[in-house]
């Protein structure tokens, strides 16, 4: 027995030795000579769900996009390119936190990524933020809408690209309510993120100087909305809300369609990606007013990047498609112009940079919170489509300071 | 399904043990575990190896449930995700040393598998299933609406790890595997005591006949929920050292597929065998893992294909069928004449 104990506290001395002796010589200069990147190349991470519920928002196809825009950066700058070797590395978070947080560990540590992109789901994208800041890498949220990230757990090392739930807001409720349709009713699913776009939707609203006539909570997830529709045509509105998101949302927007609702009054959804439209088709949603934060038959330039991106996936792009190409190749662009990937002169590079590419438009990385802003759109569902995926009309463009508002006082960057 | 499940474990105990005292095999097997412990942060990713023995010590509480009371709990997420924000919560608040916090998640386990397991016992089979899931489905949907506590869907985000100022523990995972692995290896102790001791047998004597058992004078219930809380404090031991290695506690861990991802570990590994949650947990977190990263999409159905094999021709699971192999191959050696 005492012998065993001996091995046994010999073998974690010299686990532990073994272990120092590593770290000692990770700790050493990493720069890859002249180039003045770390490992001597950029590494891309990907870190998103392939497999689930959001896999064809920002699934694989987001990873096409990111190589789009590496190839794009290799095709501008060729020789003169401060990044020669470019790396894109992906990974399935499976719509699970802990996944994420091990993974996002993993592709910093291990993997040698610059910059992690995408993660959808709030829970996963805070994770990965926090590990961002603990590690001082890049981390570059596209499709988890959640405030939080650029207010109470902001971040130095973390960015928010596309949208988030405040905008969803400001978009619809004040574009529609200004439009005329000043009463409203909200049906909003009773968890975090249904409570939080009821009481923003119900604020702008009012701030636009429309009324808010009742607020109905669903429970979570729910698949009969019959009496909360009775409920939603109490009083006559001219708008009702719908907060809910993925597979509630389709089933309340069939059962709406059923209900004597349809045809009086306007549908608005809080939350909706192109993609939903496609797989529950136009019939179902045709008339629904939402914000989008792009559109792929917006204007030439758009049509033309979607074009190239359906000759790769067969598909038209997401919003979020079109962000993790933006945020690829603005991330690039700014090792180009900083001359190294060092994530805090990436950063410097990055902050109060205005851009204006195939994604954004009157685009500001804000220094403040680091949410970077841009024009977004209101759209309406079209009833019928002149070719595949061509499902919307966008009735308004929202400036990007009315969409975003002001930075978000709970974020203390420095 | 409890009678279905009871009469697949047949830990028969008239047969050496390949781990009891007498056994050759024992020290031999021991230091091999130990050298696995000690080697797996240098083999695999460091926070995955902490998360294989975190699920290793949870499926080792439902096996001490399901293998050795024979009852299935569907809701162990309750115990592993209460604690999970429970010792984040304490972390947070006052910010102790977290094998501090981590006990505490775990004594909150067993604070809240007393009312659950009191009124859960008194069925069994399907019947206790379903008890257990309700209650554990009321706990998630507490933490979902508990938003102020515990953050709603986005979690309890970025709870410390804090360990008396020792910074390679607190920064950096590889070391801190080895001060979790500390307390998962307690958890293991308890377990294995547990099993080995008067009150393990008279638990198993409830398993195969709660009518003898009666009948002896043992009161089945009290026993049952002893067992039950035991349990619950051992999957919250695992749960809080879970949330601190990751920092963090979402409703991932509260929500009914992890009560079902635990048992499936469980049947993996062996069910009435203890160790075979190790190894069913390795197996799983480990192929979630490499397959994350594969660009393979079908997840769900290499892992549910793996599980369909195995509950077919290993009905024991890995580490029963191994333990019956080897077993079979000693007695045959035994019985072969000498000379």
């Amino acid at each position: 027995m005492r012998s065993r104990k001996i091995h046994g506290s010999l073998a974690i001395a010299a686990s532990a030795s073994l272990a120092l002796a590593a770290c000692g010589g990770a700790g050493g200069p990493q720069s890859g000579g002249s180039s003045g990147l770390s490992d001597g190349k950029v590494v891309i991470g990907l870190l998103n769900d392939q497999s689930g519920v959001y896999k064809d928002v920002s699934g694989p196809n987001s990873g096409v996009a990111i190589q789009m825009a590496i190839d794009d950066y290799k095709a501008k700058y060729g020789d003169k390119a401060v990044a020669k070797t470019i790396e894109l590395v992906q990974a399935d978070h499976q719509n699970k936190a802990d996944i994420a947080n091990s993974k996002a560990q993993e592709m910093y540590d291990r993997q040698k990524a610059d910059v992690i992109l995408d993660v959808p789901n709030s829970a996963a994208a805070l994770a990965v933020a926090t590990q961002a800041a603990n590690k001082k890498k890049l981390y570059i949220n596209i499709s988890a809408g959640t405030t939080a990230l650029t207010g109470a757990k902001c971040n130095k090392y973390t960015f928010h690209w596309a949208y988030n739930t405040g905008v969803l807001a400001r978009g619809t409720a004040g574009a529609i309510t200004k439009g005329g349709g000043t009463t409203w009713n909200i049906v909003y699913p009773d968890y975090a993120f249904g409570q939080d776009m009821n009481k923003s939707f119900t604020a702008q609203v009012q701030a636009a100087g429309g009324t808010v006539g009742q607020s109905i909570a669903s429970p979570f997830p729910s698949d009969n909305f019959a009496t909360f529709l009775t409920k939603a045509g109490e009083g006559n509105p001219k708008v009702v809300g719908s907060m809910h998101a993925g597979g509630d949302l389709i089933n309340f927007v069939k059962q709406f369609n059923q209900s004597p609702l349809k045809g009086k009054v306007t549908l608005a959804v809080g939350l909706m990606f192109i993609t939903d439209i496609h797989s529950l088709g136009l019939d179902q949603f045709a008339g629904t007013q939402f914000t989008d934060a792009w559109y792929w038959n917006f204007d030439a330039q758009n049509r033309a990047w979607a074009d190239r991106f359906k000759a790769k996936t067969n598909v038209r792009p997401s919003f979020a498609n079109a962000a993790n190409y933006s945020a690829a190749m603005n991330y690039l662009e700014a090792v180009q112009a900083a001359g190294t990937d060092n994530a805090d002169k990436i950063v410097a590079q990055l902050e109060g940079k205005k851009i204006n590419d195939v994604f954004l438009r009157n685009g500001e990385v804000r220094k403040a919170d680091h949410a970077v802003v841009h024009d977004v759109y209101l759209a309406k569902v079209k009833s019928s489509a002149s070719e595949d995926w061509d499902y919307e009309e966008i009735l308004k463009t929202i400036p990007a300071a009315e969409a975003y508002g002001p930075a978000n006082p709970a974020c203390k960057l420095g | 399904m409890s009678e279905q499940m009871t009469a697949s474990v047949d830990v028969d105990l008239s047969q050496p043990s390949i781990l009891s005292r007498r056994s050759p095999w024992r020290p031999l097997l021991l230091l091999g575990g130990l050298v696995v412990l000690v080697m797996l942060p240098y083999w695999i990713y460091p926070p995955v190896a902490m998360d294989i023995l975190c699920w290793g010590l949870f499926a080792i509480s439902v096996d001490l449930l399901l293998g050795f009371t024979g009852l299935l709990s569907f809701g162990h997420a309750a115990f592993w995700g209460g604690s999970a924000y429970a010792t984040g919560l304490i972390a947070t608040t006052w910010g102790v040393p977290f094998p501090v916090a981590v006990l505490g998640g775990a004594a909150f386990a067993m604070l809240i598998a007393v009312p659950i397991g009191f009124l859960s016992v008194r069925r069994t089979g399907i019947y206790f299933a379903m008890v257990t899931l309700a209650f554990a489905q009321m706990l998630y949907f507490i933490a979902n609406q508990a938003r102020d506590l515990t953050g709603g869907e986005n979690g309890l985000q970025g709870i410390p790890r804090s360990f008396f100022g020792i910074e390679a523990i607190e920064q950096d995972s590889f070391y801190f595997y080895y001060a979790g692995a500390a307390l998962i290896l307690v958890g293991i102790i308890i377990a294995w005591r547990v099993v080995n001791s008067p009150f393990g047998r008279v638990i198993t004597a409830v398993r195969d006949n709660p009518a003898r058992a009666r009948a002896l004078g043992y009161d089945v219930e009290r026993y049952k929920i002893g067992a039950f809380v035991i349990s619950a404090g051992l999957a919250g031991l695992a749960g809080g050292v879970f949330a601190i290695s990751h920092g963090f506690a979402s409703l991932q861990e509260l929500v009914w597929t992890t009560s079902g991802k635990v048992v499936l570990v469980t049947v993996l590994g062996g069910i009435g065998t203890l160790w075979g949650g190790l190894v069913g947990a390795g197996v799983v977190v480990t192929l979630e893992d490499s397959l994350a990263s594969s660009g393979f999409e079908g997840i769900g159905m290499i892992t549910g294909a793996i599980f369909v094999v195995i509950v077919l021709l290993f009905r024991h699971g890995i580490w029963g069928t191994g333990r019956d192999l080897v077993r079979r191959w000693v007695i045959d050696r035994r019985s072969r004449p000498r000379g």
